[in-house]
């Protein structure tokens, strides 16, 4: 469903991205890199209304022609970037939600392991396998 | 209408549009600079009603634009001024046509119209018109503002005359149906009585007469037009022009509530609150029907009146429904195909709006609408504006990224494959401007930090672009940095295929323009720090290395001691200087010397997939003249750490520091300073540089043992010399020591030193001291030589000798001799090592205190030869002499000969042991020179003793001459030693006993095997002398002697009575003597029979003799033989 998956640090840069393989992967790049703009923007937004207790999920951060890009920010200010395609009209919400709650989940087993360095790119195999399949199923 | 303005703020609906234009030859420069001049009058304040009127200008505008202008008026030509050079009267005319064409092109909506004439004097310029201006110069006009006013308000005039008429329009009359310019066909044949028509005419009119009023300066009236606009069109479904009347109500709520203004550009509008109420205030008289007071806010703050307020706030939008009514109007917009740049241009001014309001998710969507907008075909210049304005206005709400992308995206637009002049340098610009966008800076210190985060594969197309429209632009240095700075940092990045790419381009490039460290400076001030490759290859250790042990200077003593005190008053502080980070800082505590080539080892790595060439390495240091040999190296493809030494030599004496290094990679000349590599671990880059010393070189005879078997001290040798040898065998060593060094030699010292076994030190030392004394002497000569050339040679031989002495202890006698457990035993080798020192100095090192130290290590592996198992002595028949006798063993796998001196070979075969005996005269070792008092004093006892056996076991050596020779090998004789095996009875024997006896028999002495020959019957005289060598006195003595004949088969017969008588006493007896005195005493014999007698000398009286060891009172026996006497002689 997905068509790319990318995890951001907190200092706004990838940790992790993957995108399906049949398309170019820069554009992906550049599609995910310019979402940042809109996930500062509304955390810096919510941020200020709500104090502590906020969403995480960003919902819809902007559509593109062929795209949706969808936003997800952790308590520690790292940021889950999900693009699915346009056309994929069935995709609801509460889906793409649980896709985000999935990847948050399995980014925390990743930072639990000990020999992990956080703020290195992310090479777990687990998540990987976690991504892949968020990117397969309907895909 | 095909191009937008894309300027367009929302406050510009508030401005009249006056264009100006050249009209004939006009310089560009010149109308520019009377341009700016004019644009400068952008508000007039209107002398009798306060109102100020705001002017746009603009020097190009499409008559296609234009016809818009009833839909907003602000869009509508209202004013012309035309610039144009006239330089004679005949040319009036013509330009006066000109300048009536020009008219003619806006004719339709223009209210004035002015132009300015250059140049033009006389009597045309003289006449007084309203529209034309005469100025003799574009340099003398100083009333062009004046003029422009003037212009301006007779503007106004029309503006405010239109607006009451259109104003005081009442409904009951035919209101004319105002249009777009593509809406106009669809009109045609409309029922133009209906009820829906006039309402469709009313309310298109209120909007036009909402425009005039905001421009007119009566922003409160153009509210109130504008809402009524509303209201009428939102009931005839007038989609469009609802639209514009919703952004005519946005534009002049945003008049009101942001004075000073959306587009953030016009210094000029610098319209304060106050003035903004009084020009309300003044303008109330010709206030509308429905009346609302616009001055709610006074100077003061304070307002009476509360219906104004309500008023106010009715008519005016608040900022959020000013967003919402935006949205609502581009929504109807976007109905329209042919609105499509009213529809931009409104997103663009709805954004502007945002950005003051920051709300910048909701402009993020008017942006993201406005990038849909179709605007049908659009010229490539036309787009590249689009995309820079997007970008800027993301700039402009915060959205940097999106902005870059959107720069990018301008930059790309300007080399588009369509276009056929691409505009490499427009690109190249733009593209620098995305930069921070993609949070790329181009210095790579920034780099530096740890491992680089950030968008690698976007940043790396970036700098891919750049490079790639650096070159085009025709800038191949530019290229070649940008290139570098791709390599440098984002080498992690790269694939293998993608590195190899890069460097081949960058080859490529710097063939043409080799890439140096110079700071690149772009014309608009940008700078590009030089890109220094210090992952190419990445240093991990930088190392300064001590000279080689032979060159390595030393300070002499005294002068250390006055060094350190001048370095600090105290021994010991507590306080430790904060130098913790300034590890590169310390000093290291050897020194390099001037002159002398020092090396720096780096630990290198090169992480390319292939061969790395590095040219020109060297390094970079400051402090003193420094001359670095570059080094040019070659490293495999992902090579491990590996060792790179780079050289220099110091010219200059001083304090030098290691600051970095220099490459010449891929045609890139780089320096690399250490402060910057943080991972780069070094020990330290400040050195000591000393004056000059000389440098001796030595060589040697025997070949040099590369290593030295095992470490042969703690200190390390410049050289070593291994020598294998058998135990006595003696070797040749010459040295000889040569000045290669621009310095002369001064002084030169030497000393030895023996490492290994103590026991066999003192012979070898001893030699080398005679050594040191001859090449004293030597050295006198050679000095002088060297004098004048400094390379002079100086040779000296030295003899080597494999100590001549048994290091094994004597076996215990009763061991069999031959045996084979001996044999291990004695074929261990045996190690000595020595080493030599040679202390020189000279030259300008020498008056600062150091020398250097040359030193040579000689290794002696000592095979066995022979060994003297056991040692015993027999006596001869002389006491003068006795037999030594020695079980001679062979070691070695070779058969020997062993000779003694005057004494016929002994033939050994392998580990065999045969016994030799050597008649050897007695040793007088008192004659052996006595220590001196003062070297006696200070020699511990048991030293002396050494020292006196040593002395006693030489001269037995000499004596003795006992020589070996391995047949087989040809050699030479070896010397054996017996010293070893000697021990103190064995010395006893042979030495030769303090008091000597001397028996002569008729004044003969007699003595071992001389027989003495006397006569039958004649008197014999005995005469025993004493010589007392001793130190102390001897005696009394007495002596007895006693014949006795020996039957040669055991017996011996001492019943001689009647055969031999005494003449006088068989006694004898001697007094004390005294040292180095002597005593003689004289008997007589009277042998009677013929025969073979022997004299038998005894001690009466032993007691003197007691505490003096018995050895010393052997008298020889005496051997006489008796002879008939001729009978004619007994006759």
């Amino acid at each position: 469903m997905a068509v790319c998956i990318a995890v951001i640090a907190k200092e706004n840069y990838p940790l992790y991205i993957r995108s399906v393989p049949t398309q170019n992967k820069l554009k992906f790049h550049y599609t995910v890199h310019t979402s940042l703009d809109v996930v500062e923007e509304k955390v810096s937004t919510v941020g200020k209304s709500l104090g502590d207790q906020r969403e995480l999920y960003l919902g819809l951060l902007y559509p593109t022609e062929d795209y949706k890009v969808y936003g997800y920010v952790t308590n520690s200010k790292v940021k889950f970037v999900i693009v699915v395609d346009s056309s994929n009209t069935s995709l609801r919400d509460n889906e793409i939600r649980s896709m985000f709650r999935k990847l948050h989940n399995s980014f925390t087993d990743v930072m639990c392991n000990p020999f992990h360095n956080p703020g290195d790119p992310i090479q777990s195999k687990a998540f990987d396998g976690i991504v892949s399949g968020m990117m397969v199923q309907t895909g | 209408m095909s191009v937008p303005d894309y300027m367009q703020s929302a406050e510009d609906h508030q401005t009249v549009l006056v264009v100006v234009q050249p009209v004939g030859i006009v310089p560009e420069d010149q109308f520019f600079k009377i341009y700016k001049r004019i644009a400068t009058v952008s508000q007039v304040s209107i002398r009798d009603s306060q109102r100020l009127l705001y002017i746009r200008y603009r020097h190009h505008y499409l008559p296609e634009n234009n016809e818009w202008g009833d839909f907003q008026t602000h869009r509508k030509v209202v004013g012309l001024i035309a610039i144009t050079t006239c330089g004679s009267a005949k040319e009036w005319s013509q330009t006066a046509e000109r300048f009536h064409g020009q008219k003619e092109v806006y004719s339709s909506t223009l209210y004035d119209s002015r132009l300015l004439v250059f140049g033009l004097q006389g009597e045309i310029a003289e006449q007084q018109r309203t529209d034309v201006a005469f100025y003799p110069s574009f340099e003398d006009c100083s009333d062009v503002e004046k003029r422009v006013e003037d212009f301006v308000e007779s503007i106004f005039i029309v503006l405010e005359s239109k607006r009451l008429d259109r104003a005081t329009d009442k409904s009951g009359d035919k209101i004319p149906l105002l249009c777009v310019p593509f809406e106009k066909k669809d009109f045609v044949g409309l029922d133009t009585d209906s009820r829906h028509y006039k309402k469709r005419c009313q309310g298109r009119m209120r909007k036009h007469v909402g425009d005039l009023c905001l421009q007119a300066g009566m922003l409160q009236d153009a509210l109130v037009h504008y809402h009524m606009s509303v209201e009428l069109l939102r009931g005839v479904n007038d989609f469009l022009w609802l639209g514009a009347a919703l952004e005519g109500l946005c534009s002049a709520s945003v008049i009101f509530h942001y004075p000073g203004g959306t587009a953030g550009k016009a210094p000029g509008r610098k319209l304060s609150m106050s003035q903004a109420a009084d020009a309300g205030k003044r303008h109330r008289p010709g206030a509308q029907e429905v009346l609302i007071d616009p001055g709610a806010l006074t100077a003061n703050g304070i307002s009476a009146d509360t219906s104004t307020e309500i008023g106010r706030a009715k008519n005016c939008l608040s900022p959020e429904d000013i967003i919402e009514k935006y949205k609502e109007a581009i929504s109807y917009y976007g109905k329209y195909k042919n609105a499509g740049v009213i529809e931009l241009e409104a997103c663009v001014k709805a954004v502007r709006v945002l950005a003051i309001q920051k709300r910048a998710r909701e402009a993020s969507d008017f942006l993201q609408n406005a990038v849909y907008i179709n605007l049908g075909q659009l010229s490539e210049e036309e787009k590249i504006q689009r995309y820079s304005i997007l970008s800027e206005l993301y700039e402009l709400i915060g959205f940097h990224r999106k902005s870059a992308f959107f720069k990018r995206v301008a930059a790309m637009q300007c080399v588009a494959p369509t276009i056929p002049e691409p505009g490499w340098r427009a690109c190249y610009k733009l593209l620098l401007e995305t930069l921070p966008g993609y949070s790329l800076s181009l210095d790579p210190k920034d780099f530096s930090k740890g491992t680089h985060r950030g968008w690698a594969a976007v940043q790396m197309r970036l700098l891919h672009e750049l490079v790639y429209a650096s070159r085009r632009m025709g800038n191949p240095g530019l290229s070649v940095r940008h290139l570098s700075f791709l390599l440098q940092t984002m080498l992690d990045f790269l694939s293998d295929q993608e590195k190899k790419e890069v460097t081949q381009s960058l080859e490529n490039y710097t063939s043409k323009c080799p890439g140096g460290m110079e700071v690149i400076t772009l014309p608009d001030g940008l700078k590009l720090p030089p890109v220094p490759f210090t992952k190419l290859p990445i240093v991990r250790s930088v190392k300064l290395l001590n000279l080689p042990v032979s060159l390595r200077p030393h300070k002499v003593k005294e002068l250390l001691g006055h060094n350190m005190s001048t370095a600090s008053p105290f021994i010991y502080s507590p306080i430790i200087m904060h130098n913790r980070g300034e590890e590169r800082c310390k000093k290291i505590d050897f020194q390099w010397v001037q002159g002398d080539v020092c090396e720096v080892q780096l630990m290198v790595y090169n992480p390319m997939p292939y061969e790395l060439r590095v040219e020109n390495m060297g390094l970079l240091t400051s402090g003193v003249e420094f001359e670095s040999l570059p080094a040019a190296l070659s490293l495999p493809a992902e090579s491990g750490l590996y060792p790179v030494t780079l050289v220099g030599a110091p010219r200059t004496a001083g304090n030098i520091t290691v600051n970095g290094y220099h490459t010449s990679v891929f045609g890139v000349t780089s320096d690399c300073l250490l402060e910057g590599l943080p991972a780069v671990k070094t020990t330290g880059c400040l050195v000591e540089v000393i004056p000059s010393l000389p440098r001796l070189q030595l060589s040697t005879s025997l070949p040099r043992s590369v290593h030295p078997p095992q470490p042969m001290s703690k200190e390390e040798l410049s050289s070593t010399v291994s020598v294998q040898l058998f135990n006595g065998e003696t070797q040749q060593l010459t040295i000889t020591l040569e000045n290669i060094g621009s310095e002369d030699i001064e002084t030169l010292e030497l000393t030895s030193k023996i490492v290994t076994s103590k026991q066999s030190v003192s012979l070898l030392l001893h030699k080398v001291q005679n050594f040191y004394v001859r090449l004293k002497k030597e050295f006198a000569s050679i000095y002088s030589f060297i004098q004048f050339l400094p390379n002079g040679i100086s040779v000296t031989g030295l003899p080597i000798s494999s100590p001549l002495r048994q290091v094994l202890k004597p076996r215990p006698e009763n061991k069999p001799v031959s045996s084979e457990p001996g044999k291990a035993e004695y074929s261990h080798i045996k190690t000595l090592e020595a080493v030599l020192n040679f202390k020189y100095s000279g030259g300008a090192g020498k008056v600062e205190g150091y020398y250097r130290e040359l030193s040579l290590g000689v290794h002696v592996d000592v095979e066995p030869s022979v060994f003297f198992t056991r040692v015993s002595t027999l006596p001869a028949t002389s006491t003068r002499q006795c037999y030594l006798l020695l079980d001679i063993f062979n070691p070695t796998e070779h058969e020997l000969t062993v000779c003694a001196k005057n004494n016929q070979d002994l033939v050994l075969h392998a580990s065999e042991c045969q016994r030799m005996a050597i008649q050897v005269d007695k040793f007088d070792f008192e004659s052996l020179p006595q220590p001196d008092q003062e070297t006696a004093r200070f020699t511990n006892p048991k030293q002396l003793q050494e020292e006196r056996q040593h002395a006693q076991g030489c001269q037995i050596n000499s004596k003795l001459g006992i020589c070996w020779s391995i047949i087989s090998f040809q050699r030479l004789q070896r010397k054996a030693s017996v010293e070893g095996v000697l021990n103190q009875l064995v010395l006893e024997h042979l030495q030769l006993a303090p008091l000597q006896w001397d028996v002569m028999v008729n004044e003969k002495p007699c003595d071992c095997d001389v027989i003495a020959d006397c006569k039958v019957g004649e008197a014999v005289t005995l005469e025993v002398k004493l010589t007392n060598l001793s130190k102390n006195s001897v005696g009394p003595l007495a002596l007895t002697v006693v014949p006795y004949q020996d039957y040669q088969n055991g017996v011996q017969n001492y019943d001689l009575e009647d055969a031999v008588t005494f003449i006088g006493s068989n006694t004898f007896y001697i007094n004390t003597v005294k040292p180095k005195d002597s005593a003689v005493c004289v008997g007589a014999l009277l042998f009677l029979y013929t025969g073979d007698f022997y004299l038998n000398i005894k001690f009466q009286d032993d007691s003197a003799g007691r505490e003096l060891p018995l050895a010393w009172f052997t008298l020889p026996s005496v051997h006489i033989k008796a002879l008939d006497v001729p009978l004619q002689a007994g006759a």
